[in-house]
Formats: C-alpha cells, structure tokens, sequence
C-alpha cells in the first residue's frame, strides 16, 4: 500500500490522457538547434507499482522519413518501489545533475544527496518525478535514425499538466529536452476514458 | 528516444569463455550420479554393481529392483507377453491398472505375437474379446487395432504396409514403454537424465545466440569449443 | 496357452469357491490376470458375483497366497470403476482388508495395503467417512496409525488422509485425536512414515483454520521443530508436504505472520522464503512430489504479492517454464494444470513476473494449454494467460504473436463453467485499444456478438466479464467501433444493465456509457440523445444516491458529455446533476467523488464564448462557487488543484478577454 509520502493520484496522469510538446537538441551553439514534435499518451498507469508506460511519437525529425513511434514504461518516484537514485541505467552523480535541472526539485536536493531523500513528503510536493524507459520502435526499425537506448528523466507539474524531461544517453547529443503539455484533443474540456485489467 | 549512435551484440572470445567456464565448479560426485543414474533408468545391473564399487556411488534405487524389472522386460523382448503380465501384476497391480495405453499396447503385443505364430483362429478370437472392447473405448486404440488385424489380410506380410509391426522394434517399444511404467511406480524417473541435459545445453546456446558471439559447442560428441563468428 | 484351454468365466468363478486350494489360488490369479486393466472383464467378474467369492477368500482363509493374490484381486476391483468399489464395499470386505494390515506376512500386508489406497482414492470417499463413523473403525485406523509395523501405520495415515475432503471428516478425525498421534509419528526414524504423516496432517489442515490452528498451537511446537526443520531435509514427498503445511499455516492463520517484512531471524518471514525456496527446488525433482510441488507453490502465493516477488527472485518461473519447454507432452494433465496455475500466481500481480515468464519462452506451451483436452488444464491456462494479459506490453506484443485470441473465444462456450468465467475474463485484457488482438479477432470475427449476448446471461460472473470486456473494448474506441458495439449490444440493454441487480455490473455499465461518450460531438450526441434513454438513467444515479463507486461513474459521463458543444452542456445543465454537485462537493469520505464534482464544473465553465456567462450564473446561484473555494485546501492535492483551475475559469469567463490560465492545446494524437 502506498504509504502517505507517495505521490498522490492526479487526473491529468492517468490512462488516455494525451501530451503534446517538443523535443529539441542543443548542439552548444556550433550547428542550429533541432527541434521536433512528440504526441505522448499514457496507456497504463499503477501507482500502486508507482509504474506507468505508454506511446510516444516524434514527427518531422530532421532526417527521418516517417513519424517513429516508440512504446515505453515509465517508473514514478515515489519512494516506495522507485527513488530517485536509477537501479541499473545511471549512476547517483548523473541522477542529481538530471535531476537538478528541474527547479521544483531544488529544495529537496539536499536531501536526496544525503540519504536518497527517505523523508521526503512526496505527497505534499506539487510535482511528480519520473524516469521513462523506450521499450521498443512501434512502427519502424532500429535504424530508423533514432535511438532507444537512454531514458528520459521527467517532472511533472500537478497544478497544470506541463511535464520537462531530459534524454540522458551517453551516446547521444547532449541536452535533449522535451516540453509536454496536457490536451484536451480539441475537445471543450476534459474528457477522461477508462479500462482496467481483469 | 534521442539522436545517437544503438550498439550492437557482445563478442566473448575463447580465452574469456574457456576461463569463465573453468570458474564453473561441478564436483565428481554429481558427474558419477549422473552416470549411475543412466545405469539404473536403463537397466546395467551389472555394470551399476560394478561402477559403485569403483565409485562409491549408491544407486538411487533397491538394485534388486532392477532385476525383477529387467526380466519382465526381457519376457516382452522374447515375445512372451502373458508371461510379463502375470510378472507385471505381482510386482505392483496399480501399474496396468490405471495406465490403459500400456495395457493395450502389451495386449496388442500379444495379438501380434499370436500372428506372427500363424495362430490365426485364436489370435482372431484374442482380438476380438480383448481387444474390440478398447477400440471402443478409444478411438486411437480402434486404429491401431485396426492396422494390426490389417496384418492378417496380407499373404506376405513382409512386403505389406503395416509389416513394422511383425519388426523386432515393436517389441522393444512395447518393453520400453513397459519399463517406463514401472520405474515411474518405483517413484524413478522414467528416463535417464543425461539426454535431458544434452537438449539443455542446445537450448540455452540458442538462448544466448540472440545476445552475444560465443564459442559454441557444436559437435556434441566431442564438445569442440568453436570459434565465435 | 490357447484359446481353447482357457475355463470360462463362470467356472473360474465357481472355483474361487472350491474346497481345493490350489484351486482356489488358480483361480484368483486368473481373475485378477484378467481383471488388472480391462474395464470390461471387471464388470463381467463383477456381474458374476466374483467379489464376494474374493472377499470370503479374504475373510477365511489364512494361506499367504491366497491372502495376498485376493487383496490384490479386492483392490484391482475398486480401481477404475464406481460400480466396482461398490461391489468391494457391499462384500463387506474392509475389515478383513485391514485385518491383512496386522498379518505377519510383509507381503500380505504390502498388498492389503495397496488395495486399501485404492479404495480410498476414489470419488467414493463419502463411504469411507460413513464407515468411519460407524463401529469403532476410525478408532482402529487411530489404533494402527500407533503400530510398530511401518508399513501399518504409514497406510493408517494414509487412509486418514484420504478422508480429509469435507469439514465434517477433518473435525471428526482431529474430535478422535489423530493430530496427536500423526505428530508423534513425526519423530519416527523410519522416512516414509514421516512422510505419511505429514500427508495426513497436509490433509487435515488444507482450508481449514481450525485444524491449522490446532496444528501451529500444538503442545510441544512439533510445527516449529518437527515441520519446519523438514522443509529442508528428507524425501522430495516430505519436504514437499512439510511445505504444504507450511503454506496451510500462513494462509489461514494471519497470526503467524508470513507477511511481516520485519522480524528476528528465523520469523515466519524467513520460513516463507525456505519453503519458496524448496519448492522451487522441488519442481525438478521426479514422481509426484515434483509434480505436486507447482501446486503447492501456487496455493501459498496466490494471495500475496510480498510471497510472489520472493518465488520470483528464487527463479521459480525460470525451474517451472524450463519444465514446460522440456516437453509438456510427457507431463500428466494434473502436471501441466499445477504449472499453469503457479505461473498464473507467479504472474498474476507482478509485472517482473510476467517479464520473466514471456522471456522464458513458456508461451507456447501455455497457449497450446488453452486447447488441452483435459478441463482442468484449460481453466489454468486460461488462468495463466488471464495473468499474462495484465499487461500493455504483453498485449502490444508477445501475445499477439502467438495468437491467443482465437482459442480464447472458443473456451467462452466451454462446458465447464470455471472455463467460460476464467475465459471470459482474460477477454477484457485483451480487447483494448493497444492491444492490436482487437481488430484481429473481436471487430473481424464476431466476438462483439459474443460478448453482447453474454451480457444477457444468467450467471453473474459472467455478466460483469462481459459487460468489462465491452467496456474495455469501447475505451479510446473511433466512432465506427462504438456504433458497432451499440448495434450489437442495444441502448435499452445498456440501461439494463446500467440499473443491474449487482453492483458491480452497474459500476461497470456506467464506465461503460462514460467511454461511449469519450470523443468527438457525435460520439456525445449518438449515445445522449433522448431516445436511448441513457442520460436519464445516469442522472438517476446521482439524484438517488447511489453507491459511491457508482457515483463517480455516473459524474464521469457527465464530464464527458460536457466537453461536447454548448448543447450538450446545457443538457447537462438541464439534469439535477447541478443541483446535487455541492454534495458530491462536501463528501468528505471520498477525494474520488470530489475530483469528479470538481471536473463536471470545469467542463461546465470551460469555453470562451456561447452560454457560458450564463452556466456560471446559474451555478454561482446553487453557491458552486462558494463550495470550490472551500475545496481550495482539501486535504487531496488533485482536488486542490482543480479547484483552482474551475475557480479560475468562474473568474476568466467574466472578464472581457478571456485566457484559460491552463493552455490546452488541441492536437490529434496517434
């Protein structure tokens, strides 16, 4: 059960709900910036397992010829089964210096640096932080210019929706940001679908 | 997903393999059980006796067991099948009772021999009180009797379709499938282990063929280590 | 020996009788030859009136032979045939049989022995509680159960736990103190009587809080140095059994603690993981016990995730697929079933079980289980792939791949009942959106159909998997999908269903309805519009004050229908649904209700032009406003914040440029 620190449900972050946004590298100023849309929908959400995976698409990418479309699974920090501290993709000094990037995760990064952030009331804090794992290329092949094989780390803001995310691979283009924002679809309001397992 | 380079499928060459498999101990005490165990399933009393003199190894099973074991099957080989019933329900009646494939292929056995013996009168008789009756019951069973009634229409049954049925090798399937069952009564395993894990080894090479470039054992009489591609 | 020379059946019966014995002793070796194995000839002996000739050999005379070929004879009688072990037990011959059990002979034993295991191995067990409870029997059995001969005492203990099937038999064997002696036989140096008794106190135990209670709490902790020692040592059977009883234990009696994660070194928490471990081990080992052991394994774990990732760490799907793989065809059906079952518990919570499972190549076999010929296998199949199914990931792939859907339509008219349930319910994991089996089998092969006619059924059960699976079918659904749906499910069968008897089917209809309503204007209006009748329905809910689960629901269709046009907002308007939000607002018990409330106003308020100065008028007037502000310090953040974000639009919609202050973006999404 999850215990009174962990990241409380929210509307905006359960199943069917659809994200839009950008990704962009920065190339340290030597080449113009590349950017591209991504549509992301979240299709499987168990905060009970604090885990959660869905869709991602990127459109227009500079010199890919299609739309790739990726399926990932995604951990949510909660303390309880994920912390902030990566099991086996990263070491401790690459998740403070991802995770610092975020200024909502300055006030707990004393914190975390001493024990993990153990005491942290995650419940009260108005983000939600995440990793997202690419599990696989949904409609192209590995060599479709691409790359799965970092992980992005993610916040997620309650109060609107908005989620900033890191790509983190060693081997790929440094600072790969990515800016979501929830949709409503172009519908007039929130609509919200639902499944569950059985 | 990111802009980057993917990487590709590991190479572990053969001097990392040979000592990574020599880190692997396995002690000569299993390897001698392995063996022993390959004696018993199969029925080498004589070398079981002599093999756990040499090794110390017990055997995993009364050895007199095997005996009886043995000339029940050796009754099927020689083609007297009554006789091996009659042994078979002295030594544990459970085993015919509650296994009716085992019980109609050794009543088939018996037709069989029947025929082959030219007894065609009695073997007609046979089939049809003994026989018919679990045809009915299955309709697998009705096939197989079938084909063998076949082998009385046949003037040269050597040329004929169902001829294997008149070869010695039915007679040791029967035997096996017979020393089968009464292994898995004497709570044994009904086959040796050693096979098993020779088909493990081919599978687990499979498994790791999608990940990394190994030395292979191909040949796996020898077990040549070969080099990675 | 000829044809020819064979007697006929009635005069080798006539000579059971002889005054002859070696004629005697002819003649039963000549039944039991003939009986051992062929149905048929049983029946014929049988009819001729062989078994109370058999059973007066028995019961007088006192030559080896004939002793042991007439148990054998009995016990061959009572094995494959009911109308046999009826014969056996009218004779009148159970006495005599355990009177064999006190004879000096070992092999007069060793065969009245057998013949009582048969006997008490067969559906007909009630009898065997009957003549236990007449003249003294159970007393005797308990009398032997204490004897020095090994082989005695261990069928005592055998046939008690042989007549451990119904609550009644337990409490009258453990009322005649059988607990007692079967742990004293736990201390014998003989192995195999320890393992009797440990079968016979497995049995005693299995369900039952009393009996385990009896057993954890017993004088001198037997349990905690005599069971639990055992899990580790001794034969495959008796580890295995001593692993039962461990499982028994920690299911029925919370008190022992498997569950707590915290505890001195040798708490029951360590236990938990040796008997997970030994049971893994277990599963290699041959005859029975490793055939039991998937099934011991399953029973333990199946209602605890903590017990589960233990199993999981011990590699248990890794020892139980590599099972499978190695040829399901030479494992018995009751094998197969133990393995399906404990791959479905091993998988039914975790997703790193399930992982495992798919990684370890056991798919094939477990799909090909769906098709078994034998019941109980396809239920574990089912079961096993109901596990597997729980999953975005193994719908998107591995499951397609191997083509499950299929099969699984085929099992929705299984014969057995326990088959369609199972069956019907992995249906509802499978006909999701991501999962490409939706288009595969449901939309193209008449599984609608199926599915929608089953929502008429009797069974309730079945009822609430089928109107799940639809509804799972309809989420994120195209417009295409949904009419489909409603074309074979009937708006007047969804208001049923809405309004069903259970609960549950209600919840169910509901979420359904809320799907229906998840997409564009016509979706809305298709599903809303007077003639189905549905509105109505839901706002029934809400006037009525239905369950909670229900609640929510029924406020979700509203805020579906209010992303719509104007029009359909102002028909939400129209229903009570305004006029009973602020209670859904003040419900202090649930955060769920209140973010439901709190997102019907959203929507409500959520547009820049058409009627909204108007709504938010007429809900300022039910004082929604004031009840939002309230909610601005909820003790759930979700409600917080959006309270704040309708308190926000109430505000941006009266003032002359209006911005929402949450910028949605509308984009169309793969």
């Amino acid at each position: 059960m999850p215990s009174r620190t962990s990241p409380p449900s929210c509307t905006l972050l359960s199943v069917g709900q659809a994200f839009v946004g950008t990704q962009n590298v920065d190339h340290s100023g030597a080449m113009k910036e590349e950017r591209w849309t991504v549509h992301v929908r979240i299709q499987g959400c168990d905060l009970r397992h604090g885990t959660l995976c869905g869709s991602m698409e990127a459109l227009n990418v500079p010199a890919a010829e299609s739309s790739v479309v990726t399926f990932w699974e995604g951990e949510i920090i909660d303390n309880i089964n994920h912390t902030f501290f990566t099991e086996d993709w990263a070491n401790p000094d690459t998740d403070l210096k991802h995770w610092s990037r975020f200024p909502s995760f300055a006030p707990l990064r004393e914190a975390v640096n001493r024990d993990g952030g153990k005491g942290i009331d995650l419940a009260r804090h108005s983000h939600v932080y995440m990793r997202w794992k690419e599990k696989f290329f949904v409609n192209v092949g590995p060599d479709c210019g691409l790359t799965i094989a970092g992980f992005y780390y993610l916040c997620f803001s309650r109060v609107d929706g908005t989620i900033r995310g890191f790509y983190y691979d060693p081997n790929s283009s440094p600072y790969q940001q990515l800016e979501l924002r929830a949709t409503t679809e172009g519908r007039n309001g929130h609509s919200f679908g639902c499944y569950e397992f059985r | 997903m990111g802009k980057g380079e993917s990487s590709s499928k590991k190479v572990i060459g053969r001097e990392d393999w040979e000592k990574r498999l020599s880190d692997v101990k396995i002690r000569k005490e299993d390897m001698n059980k392995l063996v022993m165990n390959y004696l018993v399933t199969e029925g080498y009393v004589d070398a079981a006796e002599k093999f756990q003199l040499e090794s110390g190894v017990k055997p995993e099973i009364d050895l007199s067991t095997i005996t009886d074991r043995m000339t029940v099957r050796k009754a099927v080989q020689s083609g007297n099948v009554e006789d091996a019933l009659e042994k078979v329900n002295d030594l544990n009646p459970e085993i015919l009772d509650t296994n009716p494939q085992l019980f109609f292929h050794l009543q088939q056995q018996r037709l069989i021999e029947l025929i082959r013996s030219g007894k065609v009168e009695e073997a007609l008789e046979f089939a049809q009180e003994e026989l018919a009756p679990r045809g009915e019951e299955n309709h697998q069973f009705l096939e197989e009797l079938e084909r063998t009634v076949a082998l009385l229409a046949f003037e040269d049954t050597a040329n004929s379709p169902v001829s294997d049925l008149l070869d010695i090798s039915q007679r040791q399937k029967t035997a096996s499938e017979l020393n089968a069952a009464i292994l898995t009564s004497q709570s044994h395993e009904k086959d040796p282990r050693l096979p098993s894990l020779l088909k493990m080894l081919v599978w687990a090479q499979n498994q790791l063929d999608e990940k990394v470039s190994y030395p292979r054992i191909n040949d796996l009489v020898n077990a040549t280590l070969e080099d990675p591609v | 020996m000829p044809a020819s020379a064979r007697s006929r059946p009635e005069d080798i019966v006539e000579n059971l009788s002889s005054g002859d014995t070696s004629a005697r002793l002819k003649a039963l070796r000549d039944v039991k030859n003939q009986i051992i194995g062929n149905r048929s000839k049983k029946l014929c002996y049988i009819k001729l009136g062989a078994v109370p000739r058999v059973a007066e050999i028995l019961a007088s005379d006192t030559e080896t032979n004939l002793l042991v070929q007439s148990a054998a004879a009995v016990g061959s009688f009572a094995c494959g045939i009911d109308s046999g072990v009826r014969a056996v037990l009218d004779s009148g011959c159970l006495p005599h049989l355990l009177n064999t059990l006190s004879n000096g002979d070992e092999r007069v034993v060793e065969a009245g022995a057998r013949s009582l295991r048969m006997i008490f191995q067969t559906q007909l067990a009630p009898q065997g509680a009957t003549f236990f409870r007449s003249g003294g029997a159970l007393e005797n059995i308990l009398r032997l159960l204490a004897s020095a001969n090994d082989d005695i005492s261990e069928v005592a203990a055998s046939v008690l736990a042989r007549c451990c099937d119904f609550p009644e038999q337990r409490a009258a064997i453990a009322q005649a103190g059988a607990l007692q002696g079967l742990l004293h036989l736990l201390t014998h140096p003989n192995p195999r009587k320890v393992e009797t008794a440990l079968d016979a106190i497995a049995s005693l135990t299995r369900n039952d809080e009393q009996q385990s209670r009896a057993l954890l709490n017993a004088p001198g902790n037997p349990f905690l140095t005599v069971i639990i020692p055992t899990v580790k040592e001794r034969s495959g059977k008796s580890r295995l059994l001593a692993c039962a009883c461990v499982a028994n234990i920690s299911r029925t009696c919370p008190e022992y603690g498997t569950e707590r994660t915290t505890g001195p070194p040798g708490s029951a928490r360590d236990v938990a993981a040796a008997v997970i471990s030994a049971l893994v081990k277990l599963v290699d080992c041959p005859g029975e016990a490793g055939e039991e052991a998937p099934s011991v394994l399953a029973h333990f774990i199946a209602d605890s995730e903590d017990l589960q990732k233990l199993a999981c760490d011990a590699d248990a799907i890794g020892k139980l697929s590599g099972k499978l793989a190695a040829g399901s065809g030479v494992l018995t059906p009751r094998h197969r079933e133990n393995i399906f079952h404990a791959l479905a518990a091993l998988c039914s919570t975790r997703e790193e079980g399930r992982r495992q499972l798919v990684e370890s190549r056991a798919l094939l076999p477990v799909i090909s289980g769906l098709e078994d010929a034998a019941p109980g296998v396809r239920a574990a199949a089912c079961a096993c792939t109901k596990s597997l199914s729980r999953s975005v990931k193994n719908l998107r792939t591995s499951l397609v791949d191997a083509s499950i859907a299929e099969p699984l339509f085929k099992l929705l008219g299984d014969p057995d009942p326990s088959v369609q349930a199972t069956a019907s319910a992995t249906l509802c994991n499978i006909v999701l959106d991501f999962s490409p089996l939706r288009s595969q089998v449901v939309l193209d092969g008449g599984g609608v159909a199926q599915l929608a006619s089953l929502a008429h059924s009797m069974d309730a059960t079945l009822r609430l998997n089928a109107v799940w699976a639809l509804k799972n079918l309809l989420f994120m659904a195209d417009s295409a999908t949904k009419a489909r749906v409603m074309r074979e499910v009937g708006y007047p069968t969804l208001a049923a269903l809405a309004q069903d008897p259970e609960d549950g089917v209600q919840e169910q209809a509901l979420m359904l309805v809320r799907n229906l309503v998840h997409g564009k204007p016509e979706d809305i209006e298709a599903a809303v519009r007077p003639e189905t009748g549905l509105l109505e329905v839901v706002d029934r809910k809400l006037a009525s004050g239905a369950r909670p689960e229900v609640c929510v629901q029924a406020l979700y269709v509203m805020v579906n229908v209010a992303t719509g046009t104007e029009e359909h907002k102002e028909r939400v308007m129209a229903t009570c649904t305004p006029s009973v939000l602020g209670r859904f607002l003040a419900d202090e018990s649930n955060p769920q209700i209140r973010v439901a409330a709190v997102w019907v106003l959203i929507n409500l308020t959520y547009s820049k032009g058409g009627n909204v100065r108007s709504r938010i008028e007429r809900l300022r007037r039910l004082g929604l406003d004031a009840q939002l502000h309230k909610l601005l310090s909820d003790p759930c953040s979700d409600v917080q914040d959006r309270a704040k974000t309708a308190l926000e639009q109430f505000h941006e919609a009266l003032q002359p440029l209006p911005q929402p202050s949450v910028q949605m973006v509308s984009a169309h999404i793969c």
